[in-house]
């Protein structure tokens, strides 16, 4: 299965989620890449904690690979490169967890014919290897999107299940960038059905993530004044209508993720040892990352019986 | 030890064709070369006699021991445009050389170099192009968007957008792969295709596939294509399509395809055929069938060219 | 097929075989087979069904100049043509095979590309070639801008996986292995034999051989990739059973070993077909490491966790469904 992960704005906490995702999804005994198609900032390997690689690999990363000057992209085994301290003891039981970066170097590129054939054929490898392939990309309408939409409309990847993500922050703002993002003229349902998707079959497999959801719930919170409280439970509510009204409501939302303290400081996986050792992050986040991951092959929470 | 349990369709085989020493290719008929009757032809043949002769005499004093095999072709454009009717335009060909002094053993259609008797022989040889590797190639896939071009060295780089906050490259000369000093550099179109995928040959490709069936080099899962049917003037067809791919009209020549070829061309051709000459530069012929005529030539003390390319000569002679 | 022309007695031989299953739920019969190895439209694709179904593709050639990688540095350019050539065994495990041969010694300046046409499959050198320090090379890779015989392998296997003919939807998920090989002349009367046999990086394998004088490569490579296809097999059932097969119990081990027991069980058939000489080497690795020994006890094992899964009651087991299942 492949799932892309899309977000319309920078900042919505995409690559870190998803990056946890596949985290967790590795954890749970699946094979699992992360391929870093966020090319004009490549800083998936920072997330993982590959040292000597904070930004993408000098040469031979995903871009050199997407414009034909590298054979084949470089590939980074998390568990074994990883600095992580609980990442290194690779837990019995995990699938491999392998990271595709980008290059140190690289920017934003504009695809062509070819870009999209040596997608189509990483895309197909990866296909065969891996249970799972998450794909990061760019925010906004990308070339990185443009590409992956033609990849997939091809007959290649037909029969490959591919699975969209879009994720927002809980703003009144990035939902409605959210709800752009898919909806809108020359969003992901219109530039999928530009190049062959059906614009039915497309929208069915696009779910919503909302990041760095305060929960006025949670103890992060109590110390908020009643009028605070009731504030945030109004807009909550609030918010909630026109996510629904504009397409990104309930039906469609894959899972939240609650706002973490230590996210805002560093994008970084959050594993058992941060919950239940350090206490440094909260059981919350990690229990919604291993819900999201869960999900994602959860037909049930993709319109499926 | 020899096998004891074999499956025919599991051992390769490749069919041996006869061989003369020389192919003469008398001519190369367009439609625009009938644009004033049978004088157009008369002048041709006028001018080939004298090459003709030349390659004859050439040849009987290269050869070693034993009769020298030369036969002689002629070419007609059926592909690119139909004119007149092979009923009509056969004994007019026939007349005009006779008038000459030659004789025309072997007339092929030009269509028969895309399909012969069903078999897509362009088709084929486009799947046997080797592209010959400018320094530097180690093995990486050339790109896909150049296809249906061969070129002898190496293309200025695409104008391909660079990355962002990435200057782009200054031009660069394309660059012969292996010239002598300056390049001649050559891009050859082999085909083009119209919106529904339907593929034209270009006139410099087909006449490869034609030098390469004159030097037997063609098969088709091992078998011989391209096989001379004998036809008499009586009996010719009023379709083109039904006149066989290769005819041969004398009964006593010389096998048609040959160790090497010579064609005497007006000087028009010269560029089409430098672009024959790139094809046949890169393309990968059938092994068994090299193989074949070089145990031939080695027993016959004939000395060969290595390569393909070397075995193909030409006459062009100035216009008018 | 007769070799062409040839200059002078090869001193070196390389190949790398690349194996994958074949992304199809079913598999190929020989027909279809046929029909997605046909690399070249007028030549034909080799059908063999005995002892097993095996089809190969016709040779085609990719064109190479460039440097050779050495292990102590030394600068070697060679020009020719590296042969390259899919099979697909039993319709499921497909391989493409990349080789070359080398004589000792080429011309001072790159030769018309027709001369090097002729000879399929050989890079000259330009100057000497210093064949043991190029055969470590090749074994060990290249650096950037040197031969890489794999990517040239992969040239031919990518295009036949986006094949029209395969669904994308193979029976499991698994590696492409590599096999990387070296061969040295043999010295004067004696037989063929393996030097090394390496299993290096997760999925690269090494072999270096000596093999007799006037050994066809194609052999060679027939023998490397009957090698490529059962380390593949015992490689892909290992991380079946090891991988996250350990801790998981109940319908879950049952879903991940039936493709092992309809897909690959069957597969195991060293030496099916090749050049006799070369295939007695089968005996060197099969009196060690063992490769039929290890196969053995990993089909036991297979049988066993089926046998015990069946005794067990039925009990269901709550598991996350895989993300590489479709339901």
């Amino acid at each position: 299965m492949i799932v892309f992960a899309a977000s319309d704005k920078g900042g919505t906490g995409r690559s870190v989620t998803s990056a946890n995702l596949a985290y967790q999804r590795a954890l749970a005994g699946d094979d699992v890449v992360y391929v870093d198609f966020d090319f004009g900032s490549p800083t998936a390997p920072a997330v993982f904690d590959v040292p000597d690689m904070q930004r993408g690999i000098e040469n031979g990363g995903l871009h050199s690979y997407l414009e034909g000057t590298a054979p084949e992209p470089a590939r980074i085994d998390v568990w074994r490169r990883t600095e992580h301290p609980v990442l290194r003891r690779t837990p019995i039981g995990a699938g491999r967890l392998v990271l595709l970066p980008g290059d140190a170097s690289g920017g934003e590129f504009v695809t062509d014919q070819d870009s999209v054939h040596r997608c189509v054929d990483l895309l197909l490898r990866l296909n065969a290897e891996f249970d799972l392939i998450l794909v990061d990309l760019s925010a906004g309408r990308s070339y990185a999107m443009d590409m992956v939409l033609e990849a997939t409309a091809g007959r290649e990847l037909q029969q490959v299940v591919s699975r969209w993500v879009v994720f927002h922050r809980w703003t009144r703002q990035h939902v409605i960038a959210a709800a752009g993002l898919v909806f809108a003229e020359r969003g992901l349902l219109e530039g999928g059905a530009e190049r062959g998707h059906d614009k039915d079959a497309l929208r069915s497999v696009i779910r919503f993530v909302r990041a760095a959801v305060p929960d006025p719930d949670s103890a992060l919170w109590s110390h908020l004044s009643p009028a605070q409280f009731a504030w945030m439970q109004m807009y909550d509510e609030k918010l909630r209508r026109l996510a629904a009204e504009l397409g990104v409501g309930d039906s469609v939302l894959l899972g939240t993720v609650p706002l973490e303290p230590i996210l805002q400081w560093r994008e970084q996986l959050i594993t058992e040892e941060e919950v239940v050792a350090t206490q440094i992050a909260n059981k919350e986040t990690l229990d919604a990352m291993e819900a999201i991951a869960r999900r994602l092959t959860e037909d049930t929470h993709w319109g499926q019986p | 030890m020899t096998d004891v349990f074999r499956e025919t369709a599991a051992q390769p085989r490749t069919e041996a064709v006869p061989l003369s020493h020389l192919s003469l290719e008398l001519g190369h008929l367009y439609m625009e070369d009938l644009a004033d009757g049978r004088k157009g032809l008369r002048r041709h043949f006028e001018r080939v006699r004298p090459w003709a002769d030349a390659a004859r005499a050439d040849l009987a004093a290269r050869t070693t021991g034993g009769r020298p095999r030369m036969s002689t072709c002629f070419l007609v454009d059926d592909y690119f445009s139909r004119f007149s009717t092979p009923a009509d335009l056969l004994p007019l060909v026939l007349e005009e050389a006779e008038r000459a002094g030659l004789v025309i053993d072997y007339l092929a259609r030009e269509s028969a170099c895309a399909v012969a008797d069903k078999v897509p022989l362009a088709q084929a040889v486009a799947g046997r192009l080797v592209e010959s590797p400018p320094p530097g190639s180690y093995g990486a896939r050339p790109p896909v968007s150049e296809s249906g071009w061969l070129a002898n060295g190496q293309r200025s780089p695409a104008g391909r957008s660079p990355q962002a906050m990435r200057r782009a490259e200054p031009w660069q000369p394309p660059s012969e792969t292996n010239a002598r000093r300056h390049s001649v550099f050559v891009d050859v179109e082999l085909w083009d295709e119209d919106k529904d995928g339907n593929r034209t040959w270009s006139c410099p490709f087909l006449a490869a596939v034609w030098q390469l069936a004159r030097l037997g080099l063609l098969r088709n899962e091992g078998e011989a294509v391209l096989r001379p049917r004998d036809a008499s003037l009586g009996e010719l067809p009023v379709e083109w399509d039904e006149l066989p791919p290769l005819v041969r009209l004398n009964a006593d020549a010389d096998p048609f395809s040959a160790y090497r070829t010579c064609s005497v061309l007006p000087a028009r051709f010269l560029s089409v055929e430098h672009a024959v000459r790139v094809i046949l530069d890169q393309t990968d012929v059938d092994t068994g069938a090299v193989a074949q005529i070089s145990r031939r030539t080695d027993n016959e003390r004939q000395p060969m060219p290595g390569s393909v390319v070397e075995r193909v000569s030409y006459v062009f002679y100035p216009e008018p | 097929m007769t070799a062409p022309p040839d200059t002078a007695p090869t001193v070196l031989a390389c190949g790398e075989v690349r194996t994958c299953v074949l992304p199809s739920r079913r598999p190929l019969d020989s027909d279809a087979a046929a029909q997605l190895l046909q690399l070249r439209a007028d030549e034909r694709v080799l059908v063999s069904k005995r002892p097993n179904l095996y089809v190969l593709s016709p040779q085609t050639l990719t064109g190479v100049d460039c440097r050779l990688p050495t292990a102590n540095g030394a600068k070697v350019r060679v020009v020719g043509t590296v042969a390259v050539r899919a099979a697909l065994t039993e319709g499921r495990i497909l391989q493409s095979s990349a080789y070359f041969r080398t004589p000792a010694q080429g011309p001072d300046r790159r030769r018309p590309w027709g001369h090097y046409l002729i000879r399929p499959g050989v890079l000259e050198p330009l100057g000497r070639l210093p064949e043991s320090a190029a055969a470590q090379g090749v074994l060990a890779g290249g650096r950037p801008g040197e031969l890489d015989l794999g990517l040239i392998a992969d040239g031919v296997l990518t295009p036949l996986v986006r094949h029209p003919l395969l669904d994308q939807r193979a029976p499991l998920k698994s590696r492409h292995t590599r096999l990387r090989w070296a061969a040295l002349p043999a010295d004067p009367g004696q037989g063929p034999a393996i030097e090394e046999f390496t299993l290096a990086e997760d999925d690269l394998r090494t072999v270096r051989l000596r093999v007799p004088a006037g050994t066809e490569p194609a052999a060679i490579a027939a023998l490397c990739e009957d090698f490529a296809l059962h380390d593949w097999l015992l490689t892909t059932v290992v991380r079946l059973l090891d991988g996250r097969l350990g801790p998981v119990e109940g319908p879950d081990a049952l879903t991940a070993l039936r493709p092992a027991v309809e897909h690959l069980m069957h597969l195991w058939m060293p030496r099916a077909r090749g050049d006799r000489t070369l295939r007695a080497l089968w005996d060197v690795l099969e009196h060690d490491p063992g490769f039929t020994r290890q196969w053995d006890n990993l089909v036991q094992r297979v049988r066993d966790r089926l046998a015990l899964l069946n005794a067990l009651p039925k009990q269901p087991v709550a598991q996350p469904a895989r993300a590489g299942e479709k339901t």
